[in-house]
This record gives structure tokens, C-alpha cells and sequence, in this order.
């Protein structure tokens, strides 16, 4: 005797649904999207203790914390990053569990979390400035982390990450050796890319070399246009980066991921250019004029 | 002895461009042994048949392992010298089984002016006959003190042994391509198969899903934890089935959006045996998740 069971497919419709599944109250229902898998429920529904994961996006910032950031530059990016957040968490309630890694580099290079953290559960970490630019240590290191062994390790898919570089100044290490190991990365290669200099003394050059491309590497010399242009390129990243672009062209045929990458990072570098072209200058003072 | 279910939800983006249910599921309880299949068909533009070809390939799988199992007492006493040599058969046997059914439905099934009409005569031309049925395949079977399976493409297996811990058992074939879903319709697909086999240790339950499942999940302790939770609920099948079928449906909803398929067998005596075991383990799964969670928290800088 034996007994062969065949499943006919069932279509996912939310009518049919069980009163033992809480995932059908309202309330868990925007909670069940949320990045934390951690958050444990084991007395209702046996089945919600592992919450669902969406498709996620993780945003690497690289943020030079050398002693030339001391003062007023470093004062105002820790308060950008505060404020900054609550903006990038609304983006994250779309369909896409956003999660942030920040990696800090002067004499040394530290992550401020062990791992990315879902942005419902990020908190900034206030930063302070002393010692040298390893900006090519840093390259080093997240070409390290940036992979399916490490940070982009979660079952869930994941786009390709947005990595934004902010420094105001020359490295101090070899950081072409490191921007060469971190260029063989795939993650990299299909990321999307920004970089803010602040100050005069940033080199907008090396930028685009990190970034592949002019248009997506601005400038800020005041602390109110540095808190312009990391919102602008946080959250226009952002906002790219978790947008699902179809891999078939108008008529049908499917193109390859490679250009939908190459297209998102076109997209970015437009509209940083357009944000930053409709701001002002605003009257502050400038970081290199008595600050 | 063993019990099981299966079951296929519909992933939400499948509803939205029209496409029917890619993914296939089925569970075999025979005499002294039982099957847990799951496959998940391409679905992509020049598979437009894969809905088709997970079917047959969940049948392949039954109708290629029943086929080993018509004598059983030499499977068994073959199995712990000759297992990989009767694996490699058993994988074989199911491409051929697939292909066979695959010509069968074409002769019978030509493609229509309407398939057609979504390529250029070019295009068309370029794309192998059996391409149109593409699948991934998960199959595993489990006997009285031992456990094999097989699998081709993405797709995961998790077993709980008597210690009632979650694992996954697969042992990965490295020289399957990186970064391309090997599928029953490669020309080479009998080469493309990982496989593991774990003897002299007795099954509480082993399950087989489409990838729809894992990647709606954020981390892999979620996922194995999940199926632990799972089966400390066995011992109630009959009402528990729609809390899992539900629950599936939801993950696809709420997930990826991808088709999910689940297929679970299980020994329903060790099952019972290791009841208070099972629960242990989900208590402990939770603090370990506490745990973890905090320490994801904690800042470095």
C-alpha cells in the first residue's frame, strides 16, 4: 500500500485565510514587512516567530572621521546622520527593508555595527574626528564585508547596495591598491555610487574615480550644503536603489542586468545634478573661512 | 510509519503578469519508505512551459525512485557501499524520466502561433525544445534508519534527525555553474545534481522547498528555526496544515513575491517519541534569536 500525493497549486489569495493566522490582523500585517526577523512572537501563531523578509537594500556609508573632520564638519555630519534616518526609514516602508552600514576610516577602520542594521532599529552612533585618511584600508575593507559570506549574507534578495563616500581630503594610505580590489567586487560593480567632498581640500577626482562618474560626486563647503547634499544623495540613492527596473525593454525583449545597473547609475547622477543645481548656496560660512 | 504533506502557493507577481503557478509539489508515503519533491519552473520568456515541466519532474522523481524501491531489500543492503554509485543512477533515471514525458507532451502538444508570436523566428529557432519546460528539482527519501536526496537548481532540503536539530543536509556541487540556476532541461543535467546521503540516523521529519521560501526569510537560523517550529506542530497535522498553507500564501504575499512550495515527510512515531525534545529546541531557538538580535544592536564606534 502506498499513498502519492500530488499539490495542486493554490493561488495566493488573501480571502482564504485561516483565524489561527495573525498575519491577517491589520496591525501585524505592517509589522510583518518589517527588515527585523528578530522580533519574536512565539505565543500566537507558532508560524509569525520568523517574520517575512523583503527584498532589501543596504546602504554602505564611508565617512572619513581623520582629525581634519574635527570641529564644525564632523559636528554637523553626526547632526545630518541624526536627522538623516527618520528620511531614509520612509523610504524603507515601500516595498523594500532598507538596512545601513556605516564604515568610519582615519588611523583605523571601524564599522559602527558588526552588521548592516534595518533601519527601523538604526541608531547613529556619534562620531569623533582624530588621526590619518585610510581611505584605501576602507576600500579594503568593504570589498571584505560586501559579500554573500558576510554583510550580504540574508536569504531575502538583495539589490545591488548603494555605497556613499564622504571625505574632505587627500588619502593618506596607497588608496588605488584598495579602489583596485574593491573594482573586482560584483556587489560594487552593480551598486550604486555617490561621494561628497567637503571642503576645499577634497579631491573630486579621486571621487570620481571611486564613483566612475562626475555626475555623481558633489561638493559641499558649508555646513548647511553639507546637509543639503547628504540628504539629496542619500535619499535619491535610496530611492533608485530599491526601485525594481524591469529587465525587459518596450518591446519586449529582455536585457541584461548589467544594464539595468548601468541605467540606475545614470538615473542617480541625473538627478543628484538636478537637486543640486535647484539649491541655493544658502549665506553660511564656509567650512575653509574661519570654522 | 512516515506521514507528509505538500503544498504550492502562487507568488503575488505571478498573479500580477498572468502567469499560472510555476512550482510543483508532492509527497509519497510508500510501504518502508517516503518521497518529498518539490520543483520550481523557470517561468521566464523562453520557458513558457515551465509550469508543465515542474510537473513532470516531481513525477520523474517518484516514478525513478519507486523504480529503485521495486526491490527494496537490495536497495538497502546496497545502499551504505553503493550509495553515490545508485544516486548517480537515481538522478539519471529522473532526467530521463523528464525527457521522456517532456517529447510525450510536445508530440502531442505542438507549439501553438500564439507561443511563437512572443519571439522573432530568429529567437525562436535559438531555444532547445526542452528549454521551453525548464525546472529546478528537490527530492529527497527517507527509510528506515537513512536518508538521500537530490537536487538540481536553486531549491532547499532541511532534515531534523533524532537530536531535533534543523539542518541542511545538501551537499553542494561545486561544479554546478555559479550564478546560473542548473535546470532538469540542461543538456548536461545529469551532471549538474548535488546530493547527500546521511545513514544510520533516524528522521523525525524532512522537508524540500522552492527558493520562494528561503528568500523570505533574513537570515538562515530564521529559516532553519522555522521548520523546528514547524514540526514540534506535526503531531496535530490535520489542523495545522492551513496554518502552514496560510502562512506560506502570506510569505509569498509580503516576501519576494515568487511562487512558494513546501513538502514535508515525516516518522510519526519518533515524532511523537521526541515531542518534548522538539518544543525544548523552540524554546531555545527563541533565546538564541534574542541573543543574536541584541548583539546585532550593539554599536562598535
Amino acid at each position: 500500500m502506498s499513498n502519492e500525493h500530488f499539490t495542486e497549486p493554490e493561488v495566493n489569495e488573501n480571502q482564504n485565510v485561516s483565524p489561527l493566522d495573525d498575519f491577517d490582523n491589520a496591525e501585524t500585517v505592517s509589522a510583518a514587512p518589517k527588515s527585523d526577523n528578530s522580533i519574536l512572537d512565539f505565543d500566537d501563531d507558532p508560524l509569525s516567530a520568523t517574520s517575512v523578509s523583503k527584498k532589501s537594500l543596504v546602504i554602505f556609508f564611508l565617512i572619513d572621521t581623520s582629525g581634519s573632520m574635527k570641529g564644525k564638519k564632523m559636528g554637523e555630519l553626526n547632526t545630518v546622520m541624526e536627522e538623516l534616518i527618520p528620511e531614509i526609514r520612509r523610504v524603507g516602508e515601500a516595498d523594500t527593508e532598507v538596512k545601513v552600514a556605516v564604515l568610519t576610516f582615519s588611523t583605523e577602520v571601524r564599522w559602527m555595527y558588526s552588521n548592516p542594521i534595518p533601519i527601523e532599529d538604526f541608531e547613529w552612533a556619534r562620531l569623533r574626528a582624530s588621526g590619518v585618511t585610510s581611505m584605501g584600508a576602507a576600500f579594503k575593507e568593504l570589498n571584505h564585508r560586501m559579500s554573500r559570506n558576510s554583510f550580504l549574507n540574508s536569504p531575502s534578495l538583495s539589490f545591488a547596495p548603494v555605497i556613499f563616500l564622504m571625505t574632505d581630503g587627500y588619502p593618506s594610505d596607497d588608496y588605488k591598491e584598495g579602489l583596485r580590489e574593491l573594482q573586482t567586487n560584483s556587489w560594487y560593480k552593480f551598486g550604486l555610487k555617490a561621494a561628497l567632498g567637503i571642503g576645499q581640500e577634497a579631491n573630486d577626482n579621486i571621487l570620481a574615480e571611486f564613483t566612475g562618474s562626475k555626475d555623481t560626486v558633489v561638493h559641499a563647503y558649508s555646513g548647511g550644503q553639507l546637509a543639503q547634499m547628504i540628504k539629496i544623495i542619500a535619499v535619491t540613492s535610496s530611492q533608485i536603489g530599491s526601485k525594481s527596473m524591469t529587465l525587459s525593454d518596450d518591446t519586449g525583449h529582455e536585457i541584461g542586468e548589467e544594464d539595468v545597473f548601468a541605467a540606475k547609475q545614470k538615473l542617480l547622477g541625473q538627478q543628484i545634478q538636478e537637486l543640486v543645481s535647484t539649491k541655493t548656496d544658502g549665506d553660511d560660512v564656509p567650512f575653509d573661512t574661519g570654522w | 510509519m512516515f506521514n507528509g504533506f505538500s503544498h504550492s502557493v502562487m507568488g503575488a507577481s505571478h498573479e500580477k503578469t498572468g502567469l499560472v503557478c510555476q512550482d510543483s509539489s508532492a509527497f509519497k508515503i510508500g510501504d518502508h519508505y517516503a518521497i518529498a519533491v518539490v520543483a520550481d519552473g523557470h517561468g521566464s520568456k523562453k520557458h513558457f512551459r515551465s509550469h508543465l515541466g515542474s510537473k513532470f519532474a516531481v513525477e520523474a522523481a517518484i516514478e525513478a525512485i519507486d523504480r529503485f524501491y521495486e526491490d527494496r531489500e537490495a536497495l538497502e543492503a546496497n545502499l551504505p557501499t553503493n550509495h553515490k554509485l545508485i544516486i548517480k543512477n537515481i538522478e539519471k533515471q529522473i532526467i530521463s524520466n523528464w525527457n521522456f514525458r517532456v517529447e510525450k507532451h510536445l508530440a502531442e502538444n505542438p507549439v501553438t502561433d500564439e507561443e511563437k508570436s512572443k519571439f522573432t523566428p530568429e529567437e525562436f529557432e535559438d531555444i532547445l525544445p526542452e528549454s521551453y519546460y525548464g525546472s529546478t528539482l528537490v527530492a529527497a527519501v527517507s527509510g528506515s534508519n537513512y536518508t538521500f536526496g537530490v537536487q538540481i537548481g536553486d531549491g532547499s532540503l532541511v532534515a531534523l534527525f533524532e537530536d531535533g536539530k534543523a539542518i541542511m543536509p545538501m551537499e553542494y556541487n561545486e561544479s554546478a555553474p555559479a550564478n546560473v540556476t542548473a535546470s532538469v532541461c540542461n543538456s548536461n543535467a545529469a551532471t549538474l545534481f548535488s546530493s547527500f546521503y546521511a545513514p544510520n540516523r533516524k528522521l523525525i521529519a524532512l522537508y524540500g522547498s522552492t527558493d520562494g521560501l528561503y528568500t523570505s526569510f533574513g537570515s538562515e537560523h530564521d529559516f532553519l528555526d522555522y521548520h523546528t517550529i514547524i514540526t514540534s506542530q506535526l503531531v496535530n497535522l490535520e489542523t495545522f496544515k492551513n496554518v502552514i498553507i496560510n502562512n506560506l500564501s502570506k510569505r509569498s504575499h509580503f516576501g519576494t513575491e515568487d511562487d512558494i512550495s513546501l513538502s514535508c515527510i515525516f516518522n510519526e512515531a519518533l515524532l511523537k517519541d521526541r515531542i518534548d525534545l522538539l518544543n525544548k529546541r523552540v524554546e531555545e531557538n527563541k533565546k538564541a534569536a534574542a541573543a543574536r538580535r541584541a548583539a546585532m544592536l550593539e554599536k562598535k564606534v
